[in-house]
């Protein structure tokens, strides 16, 4: 078929209509916005390459192409979909692509020639029914789009100043602070979709713990003067970008905890920079992604990730720490690359033969893949104990 | 208006069944309708022409067919019929090209299920004279409507070829003799020579030009919006310019059409030859005669009505109809090889399709519907 640039707009717009009904629908049953967002992706992809490529380089469309084109607009979707987060299962964005594939071959082929007699030989076009299609979309996006828009968490904002805490934060809502708001005491996360911005939190046990929560963001907070954590992440997903916490007064302090949660949604601890404490970043039983960090200075291990977690350490500099620098274990599987450790100490006085100022250490079954990093000045380098162990990766 | 018939198709053959078949789709009763030729059949002069050849399969594609909807094509009829998804594999890579029986089918059951011969009227139309609100046909009665689809209007035979014993045209029954000279470079004139060389024959070429080989009869983007939109904006020199250029004959490509040749040639049995040398038969594979003036009752419409035309075509709007004698009340379309002016590939099937669905759909918006 031989499509006019106005047929292939219209054809595209026409065949998007179902997609993006039965994204909506989705979304209504699923209280998901990703179905209406993926199929908002597919039309837009598929508009772009229609205007950018395929009217200029297919004059003439033989129906073979279809298919290699087809997998070209699930490519482009799908890295859409990823670079900007739509948190769509992998699974079913695939299988909404490939029904409105075939449900746009259906009536393209078929119901639209029916439908209209010239329809090939007017290349697309679809007459009247074209303008329609084109104002169904768009009104089918602009009603999500407004939904959307209306049902955003309500932005909070705090203001300069000292608040008392501990501020609880039981409904979705953006908190954001004001240039020179603290937070004395701590703040408690419990409900999912919540953003915690440009916050300082000092003193309490707790900076910011967040307790069987999911789609939590903690960015850019400071927090200091924790006896216990700095952020605590219990049965929770978060993602915390871009923190600095540092001072802890308690003996057992850490930085971040981030456990129990191995069925949820990957966590990601990313730019953020530890000083001092027990622990820099923990993991128990979870799935989590740490990189870019800055941990130094502690006294137990920069890195502990334990119990069976699954995690990527990447690009993380951990310098200066007492006995272990990363330290995974209990059966934990550790992706471990391009990290530097640097200046891990012997912890003499533990008596602990684990603890004798290793840069990296795999324990109880655990298992490491290393590459890419770079130990310098560790009193040891790496070493695996008790059934762990260290391979290259 | 009054007194007036609703729709008249002029000519019997596939450009008519197509254009009747449309029609009917379209909403209209038979009754509403009568269609004037001189066969009640309407593949039997193309089938005749196609045994002459011995044809065996379309050059069309699965489009290629006589239904009023492009939906199913005849490869997906194909498939339903012999529960076989070949054809539809072949027609996603352009490659399905239905038999000649499979068509000939095909267009026996459009004939059957529009229920042509209910408005099917034994008579050549010799005249086709503009009256008020209408169309008066040569004594049957006023239209308002009328499409002419009178078809190709004779054979063409080579300028100094003589009409004597040798000389056949392709599309006359005949066989083969030992030696034989054929003239021309087009589908037809390659469907003999692999005709002849398989009788045994020696086949000589005679052309003047090499012939271009593509898959249909034009570029395919000419079928379609795309391509006719740059056509229709052409000025009438450039427009003839391009009719002209497009009808220089062609055939596709492919090993069935080149291996027997080259075998052939290989074995010194087939050259190619400007002119004609005394060769025991002459088959004259030149198509047919161009231009409305070779086809009297368009000749008389032209001088009647003082159309425009360019060189042998009749000017027509994009949308196939004759400008001046097609107004709100009425419309006259011409369908089939006069319609090349607003589709240049209207004598192939889809030419009939495109100037049978703008007919309908100028009938179902006119005023006088």
């Amino acid at each position: 078929m031989s499509f006019t640039l106005r047929g292939r707009l219209e054809t595209r717009l026409a065949t998007s209509l179902a997609p993006l009904v039965v994204g909506s629908a989705l979304a209504l049953g699923l209280r998901e916005w990703w179905p209406v967002e993926l199929a908002a992706i597919m039309v837009g992809a598929g508009l772009a390459l229609d205007l950018t490529v395929y009217h200029r380089f297919l004059p003439y469309q033989p129906g073979w192409i279809a298919f290699p084109l087809g997998l070209l607009e699930l490519g482009v979707v799908m890295g859409i979909v990823f670079a900007v987060g739509v948190r769509a299962p992998l699974g079913a964005a695939v299988l909404l692509f490939v029904g409105a594939w075939l449900l746009g071959q259906a009536l393209v082929h078929a119901a639209f020639p029916l439908a209209q007699l010239s329809y090939g030989e007017d290349g697309g076009e679809l007459g009247s029914a074209g303008p329609a299609a084109v104002t169904a979309v768009v009104a089918l996006l602009a009603g999500a789009g407004g939904i959307a828009w209306a049902t955003q968490p309500p932005t909070v904002h705090l203001a300069a100043g000292i608040h008392q805490g501990p501020l609880v934060i039981d409904h979705s809502e953006k908190l954001v602070g004001e240039p020179g708001a603290v937070v004395r005491g701590g703040i408690i996360v419990t409900s999912d979709d919540v953003t915690i911005r440009n916050v300082a939190v000092t003193g309490g046990e707790i900076g910011i713990k967040i307790d069987g929560a999911e789609n939590v963001t903690v960015e850019h907070v400071r927090i200091s003067g924790t006896s216990l954590d700095g952020i605590q992440a219990r049965r929770a997903s978060v993602k915390i970008r871009d923190c600095l916490i540092y001072s802890p007064v308690g003996e057992y302090s850490q930085g971040i905890d981030i456990s129990f949660g191995f069925d949820l949604a990957p966590s990601l601890v990313d730019g953020c920079t530890i000083l001092g404490g027990r622990e820099g970043i923990v993991t128990h039983f979870a799935q989590v992604m740490i990189s870019s960090n800055n941990v130094s200075g502690t006294t137990l291990r920069a890195l502990g990730l334990t119990e069976m977690s699954m995690v990527m350490v990447e690009g993380n500099q951990v310098e200066n720490s007492l006995g272990v620098g990363i330290y995974c274990g209990d059966f934990s599987e550790c992706e471990i690359k391009d990290n530097v450790v640097g200046g891990t100490r012997p912890d003499v006085a533990s008596g602990d033969l684990t603890r004798l100022g290793y840069a990296l250490v795999a324990h109880s079954g655990a298992k490491a893949e290393v590459s890419g990093n770079v130990l310098s000045r560790n009193e040891n380098a790496s070493k695996a104990f008790l059934g762990g162990r260290i391979t290259p990766g | 208006m009054s007194g007036a018939q609703r729709c008249a198709i002029v000519g019997g053959g596939l450009a008519g069944l197509i254009s009747y078949a449309t029609l009917r789709h379209g909403g209209f009763a038979s009754s509403e309708i009568a269609v004037f030729g001189t066969d009640a059949d309407p593949a039997a002069e193309w089938r005749q022409r196609a045994a002459a050849i011995r044809q065996q399969r379309m050059r069309s594609e699965s489009s290629g067919h006589c239904a009023p909807t492009s939906f199913p094509g005849l490869a997906v009829r194909a498939a339903a019929r012999t529960r076989n998804p070949l054809p539809l594999v072949q027609t996603v890579f352009d490659r399905f090209h239905p038999t000649v029986d499979e068509f000939l089918e095909h267009a026996a059951e459009v004939r059957e299920r529009s229920g042509w011969d209910e408005s099917f009227r034994p008579r050549r139309i010799r005249q086709v004279r503009a009256v008020d609100e209408g169309f008066e046909l040569d004594g049957e009665g006023r239209f308002a409507h009328v499409l002419l689809a009178p078809g190709h209007p004779g054979l063409a035979f080579p300028d100094g070829v003589g009409r004597d014993a040798r000389v056949v045209h392709a599309y006359q029954a005949h066989d083969y003799a030992d030696r034989v000279e054929i003239v021309g470079a087009g589908m037809a004139a390659a469907t003999e020579w692999l005709n002849a060389l398989a009788a045994g024959a020696e086949v000589v070429s005679v052309r003047r030009r090499e012939p271009e080989r593509r898959p249909l009869n034009l570029p395919r983007e000419l079928f379609t919006r795309r391509g006719l939109a740059a056509f229709h904006r052409t000025s009438r020199d450039e427009r003839v310019g391009f009719l002209r250029r497009w009808s220089a004959p062609s055939y596709p490509h492919g090993r069935g059409w080149d291996e027997p040749v080259e075998n052939a040639r290989r074995a010194g049995r087939f050259r190619v030859a400007a002119e004609l040398n005394g060769g025991e038969q002459i088959i004259c594979a030149t198509g047919f005669r161009r231009g409305f003036g070779h086809d009297a009752l368009l000749a008389q419409l032209v001088a009647d009505n003082e159309l425009e035309t360019a060189e042998g075509w009749i000017v027509l709007t994009p949308d196939s109809t004759v400008p001046g004698l097609t107004d709100e009340t009425r419309t006259l379309s011409l369908a089939g090889v006069p319609g090349q002016w607003a589709f240049p590939a209207a004598d192939t099937l889809m030419g009939a399709k495109y100037a049978a669905r703008r007919f309908l759909r100028r009938v179902q918006t006119c005023r006088s519907r």
